[in-house]
């Protein structure tokens, strides 16, 4: 009942009215205010924070630095062992934190503190041949770091190129904020996380606590994008470090210039594609090595080589992951970490590679489909390429796509491009409660996040079908660490992994109500799905998906607008029609901003991102976005797990930057191969 | 920081004498954002949204407008657009349409960015700013002597911008600007043109290419001795390419994270053909006395 449809999000008159509380928004009596003090150069060490000033404000409680703040437990991860060490591994890095009775107290007094450091020079900028490259010990998430099969074959036909991508920025709408309670030996944190239990784990860890005596809250979230993942963000463990120090709840609200230093990136890339195939587009050779940076303040090795293990059939096949540890802020997770970048690079060379056996796109991609997953070797629980793809050409209009470099119409070339698309669709072990409660209604309760993509909303439909009963007589609690073990929102795991716990509670709990003979108050069921997600069959999961995308490019100015775009996914059984066309819609959006606008640039004489703002680091706006559409196949995968869903939150931008910049390459008939293709790069090659 | 709430224009002018160092906020999209980046920290912020008569226009006995500095770009657009149709056009790309509901002329004029959206199209039809102090009271000043370098006027420090001054379009206006998305964008480069057919003549104002805003005189000039004004013949197109190559001449841009140096001279060139191409039709098609 309901499963599917359209459904408005649950939560959607809060939201609108104002009354769904985001963490900052919180209401605690005798909060005061934390204000960060970051690091001014990109390497070296502090020598001293002289707080005088900072501390003679009326209103200041205290001022925190290395030396004075409380010890934390576990210092392995350099990133969230805040104020433990007085060195300075990135400019933007906290260095200190000022206290106060209120946030402006805390900002006036957070410039009076003076820091002076021994500075050693700093190493910011990636390039294709740093002498430091080194091959880490595994990718993310846990993933060799090499891979390499077959033999090589002279090839009839080949493309060796490198593609080329700068840093981005997630930028969720609402900034990481925390509020610190501290009650005894209990810490609360009421936090902007992806995931109220892994959180509470990782600060548990770090503080040296039993995870029974740290709670994390997070009801509401306004994006994440994967910056709120784990591990945490360190202004969340600055917080619960201040709120200890001063024996008051603490309230931390990162600005959005601070994002830019503290909450994670993307890593810039270079990727070489090297592809031999047959005359007729058959591929005997692919390799996909990669270079990215990591700070040296933790490792984080984007997986942006894995798509190339899975995507097509070929004879020979090689990968490569290779880092640079600069001084430059802590990398993390992204939107589609590794298949976003890799399919990008993976789906231009096919591009390329289809312009010169001089076979259509679509075609090239149909006659490359494997028939197991080259990977693991296993057999696909599906795999729908093939059909997105024909499905796609058929609704686009493909088969008007002019030969590269020749539509004109007015001031404007015109081109089209596709790209194929895929993401891992996993399962991650989850608990779930169901119960009925006094007035005869149901709740389920688990530690799901619902950061903005609707999963509160779809668990709800999924109990209220497994339940039989409407959606309105279900009330689904989440984001707190309190309730029954659910795994992060995150790797576009979050519904299949809910859902599936959520689905066995409520299906225990009907079969109880049928034996009790009734819905009598009080009845409960609980689910863990840990034992049959270890013992689910060996497949290759993933979700795929065809992205087609039309640009216009000013002759005279060199400004590209995307008029069209149509992404066609078979992603498993979509929960809430409304809500997964959102998820794709959104993510296309941000692989137009990837392809055009985006980019955070390295300021090389400070070491730190220097567009660190929205008016100067470009997500597509509503006039940007014309045309979007996103369609899907009616896919329920019973392979993937008992609902049949795969996960949507991701896919969708991955393989949009490839299909948009193929179109780039058929519109002008040339090949822009660093991202983002701006009106300036392209000027030169316009005819 | 002081923060200081005249309610009438004598208040705010004594005010802003007695403390020359306040910064004059009035929709507080420019002041506020440098606040909120801690760019700057005036002594003092003198509010003038208080100070009623700043947000009204009039038409004065010379024939023009006086368009008071505190009148937001909304109202630019809506109650002046079809005599100022270049000011509004350039206004309808400036932020979003609360930033349009709350900037102002007068606040992008105190700013004096050389990116600021309101500077082609004023340069362009020749405005003049009324500015005035409690000490010297009212002067005027033309807008291609008001910008003095980046975001520096020529406006004193007890001064404050009181109006701008500009005949109605008598001619076809045009204003073009290229940034890196479609809105919400600063400029990378401006383009404001003015026809003044009565005076054969041509007005330009260049964006966020040099220092400070400023007109493409030898452009102006060349264009204005090459169109038949009086035969309305067609725009020659080699005249048009000529006319961008010295529009981009009189700019002298920098490399900067929104754009390069190259790429704004190539783009300055592309919009000055451009909007000469789109007045001069328009002005064929009768344009100078529909804007009239």
């Amino acid at each position: 009942m309901e499963l599917g449809a359209p459904l408005d999000r649950v939560e959607g008159w809060d939201k609108v009215a104002g009354r769904a509380r985001y963490s900052g928004e919180q209401r605690v009596a005798g909060v005061c205010h934390a204000v960060a003090v970051q690091a001014e150069i990109a390497h070296g060490e502090v020598l001293a924070v002289d707080a005088t000033a900072a501390r003679a404000v009326p209103g200041v409680i205290d001022v925190l630095a290395y030396g004075d703040a409380p010890a934390l437990a576990d210092t392995s991860d350099f990133e969230l062992a805040v104020l433990q060490s007085p060195r300075v591994a990135y400019r933007g890095q906290i260095v200190a934190a000022v206290v106060a009775e209120t946030l402006e107290i805390a900002r006036h007094a957070q410039r009076l503190v003076r820091v002076t450091y021994d500075e050693l020079g700093h190493d910011v900028e990636l390039t294709p041949d740093h002498p430091g490259l080194y091959r880490p010990e595994k990718i993310s998430p846990d993933d060799p770091p090499d891979t390499g099969e077959g033999e090589e074959t002279p090839a009839e036909v080949s493309v060796d190129v490198t593609y080329e991508t700068p840093a981005f920025h997630n930028n969720p709408m609402e900034p990481h904020a925390t509020l610190a309670v501290w009650e005894g030996d209990h810490l609360t944190l009421y936090d902007s996380t992806q995931g109220a239990a892994a959180q509470r784990d990782a600060l548990a860890a770090l503080l040296g606590m039993p995870a029974e005596r740290v709670r994390v809250v997070a009801h509401h979230v306004g994006g994440g994008f994967g910056s709120k993942g784990v591990p945490p963000r360190p202004n969340s463990v600055l917080a619960a470090l201040c709120a200890r120090r001063v024996g008051r709840p603490v309230k931390l609200a990162v600005t959005r210039q601070q994002m830019f230093s503290i909450t994670g990136y993307r890593t810039p890339t270079f990727q070489r594609m090297r592809i031999g195939a047959s005359k007729d587009g058959r591929i005997a050779d692919i390799e996909h090595h990669v270079i990215e940076q990591t700070s040296t303040a933790r490792e984080f090795a984007e997986q942006s080589g894995v798509v190339t293990r899975m995507m097509y059939a070929a004879r020979a096949r090689r990968t490569t992951h290779r880092l640079a540890r600069l001084d430059v802020p802590v990398n993390s997770w992204m939107r589609a970490p590794g298949e976003c970048p890799g399919m990008y690079a993976l789906e231009s060379a096919m591009d390329e590679l289809a312009e010169a056996c001089g076979i259509d796109p679509v075609e090239l991609r149909i006659r490359n489909e494997p028939e197991r997953d080259p990977d693991s070797g296993n057999p696909f629980s599906s795999r729908r390429l093939v059909e997105c793809l024909r499905l796609g050409a058929e609704r686009f209009g493909w088969s008007s796509r002019p030969e590269p470099g020749t539509r004109r119409e007015g001031r404007h070339l015109v081109g089209m491009g596709v790209a194929a698309a895929t993401y891992p669709a996993a399962a991650r072990p989850a608990q779930a409660l169901a119960r009925v409660a006094d007035d005869g209604s149901f709740t389920v309760s688990i530690a799901a996040a619902d950061i903005g993509t609707g999963a509160r909303t779809a668990l709800t439909q999924i109990a209220a079908d497994a339940l039989g009963v409407p959606v309105a007589r279900v009330r689904v609690e989440i984001g707190d660490s309190a309730l029954p073990y659910g795994p992060l929102a995150g790797g576009s795991m979050g519904n299949a992994s809910w859902g599936w716990a959520v689905l066995r509670a409520c299906e225990g709990l009907r079969d109880g109500i049928a034996r009790y003979g009734g819905a009598e108050p009080g009845l409960e069921c609980r689910a863990d799905t840990s034992g049959e997600i270890k013992n689910q069959e060996a497949y290759a999961r993933h979700s795929f998906g065809a992205q087609f995308a039309e640009v216009r490019v000013d002759v005279d100015s060199g400004e590209i607008r995307v008029p069209r775009m149509l992404g066609v996914f078979a992603a498993g059984r979509v929960m809430n029609a409304r809500l997964a066309r959102s998820q794709f819609v959104g993510g296309m959006v941000m692989g137009l901003g990837m392809a055009l606008t985006e980019e955070s640039r390295m300021d090389r004489e400070f070491g730190d991102y220097l567009n660190h703002d929205l008016a100067q680091y470009h997500v597509p706006v509503n006039a940007d976005v014309l045309g979007i559409d996103a369609i899907w196949l009616d896919d329920p995968d019973p392979h993937a797990n008992p609902l049949g869903g795969k996960g949507i939150g991701e896919i969708g931008i991955v393989g949009a930057a490839a299909a948009i910049g193929n179109a780039v390459h058929n519109a002008t008939g040339h090949r822009f191969r660093r991202l983002p293709i701006s009106p300036p790069s392209v000027i030169p090659h316009l005819p | 920081m002081e923060f200081l709430r005249p309610t009438s224009w004598g208040e705010a002018l004594a005010a802003k004498a007695d403390a020359p160092g306040a910064v004059p906020i009035a929709g507080g999209t420019d002041v506020m954002v440098e606040l909120n980046f801690d760019k700057h920290r005036p002594e003092a912020l003198l509010d003038l949204n208080r100070v009623g008569e700043l947000a009204t226009w009039s038409e004065e006995e010379d024939g023009r407008l006086r368009v008071g500095a505190a009148v937001p770009y909304a109202r630019i657009i809506g109650e002046l657009g079809g005599r100022l149709p270049g000011l509004a056009m350039a206004a309808r790309t400036v932020g979003s349409p609360q930033i349009r509901n709350r900037g102002t002329v007068g606040g992008n004029l105190g700013a004096a960015s050389p990116a600021g959206d309101s500077h082609p199209p004023l340069l362009a039809a020749d405005a003049e700013i009324e500015v005035e102090s409690a000490a010297r009271g009212t002067r005027m000043i033309p807008a291609g002597e008001f910008y003095t370098g980046v975001k520096r006027s020529a406006l004193a420090p007890d001064e404050l911008i009181r109006a701008f001054h500009v005949r109605p379009a008598e001619g076809p206006q045009q204003f073009s600007k290229i940034g890196t998305r479609n809105a919400m964008v600063i400029a990378v480069c401006s383009f404001g043109l003015a026809l003044h057919p009565s005076d054969q003549r041509i007005g330009t104002g260049i964006g966020s290419a040099a220092p400070t805003p400023r007109r493409a005189f030898e452009a102006e000039e060349y264009a204005a001795g090459e169109l038949d004004w009086a035969g309305r013949s067609p725009l020659d197109e080699r005249v048009a390419r000529r006319f961008g190559e010295l529009a981009a001449r009189a700019a002298a841009p920098i490399d900067d994270v929104r754009g390069t140096a190259e790429y704004r001279l190539h783009a300055l060139s592309v919009m000055a053909r451009r909007t000469l191409t789109w007045a001069w039709k328009d002005y064929l098609n009768g344009g100078a006395t529909a804007c009239a």
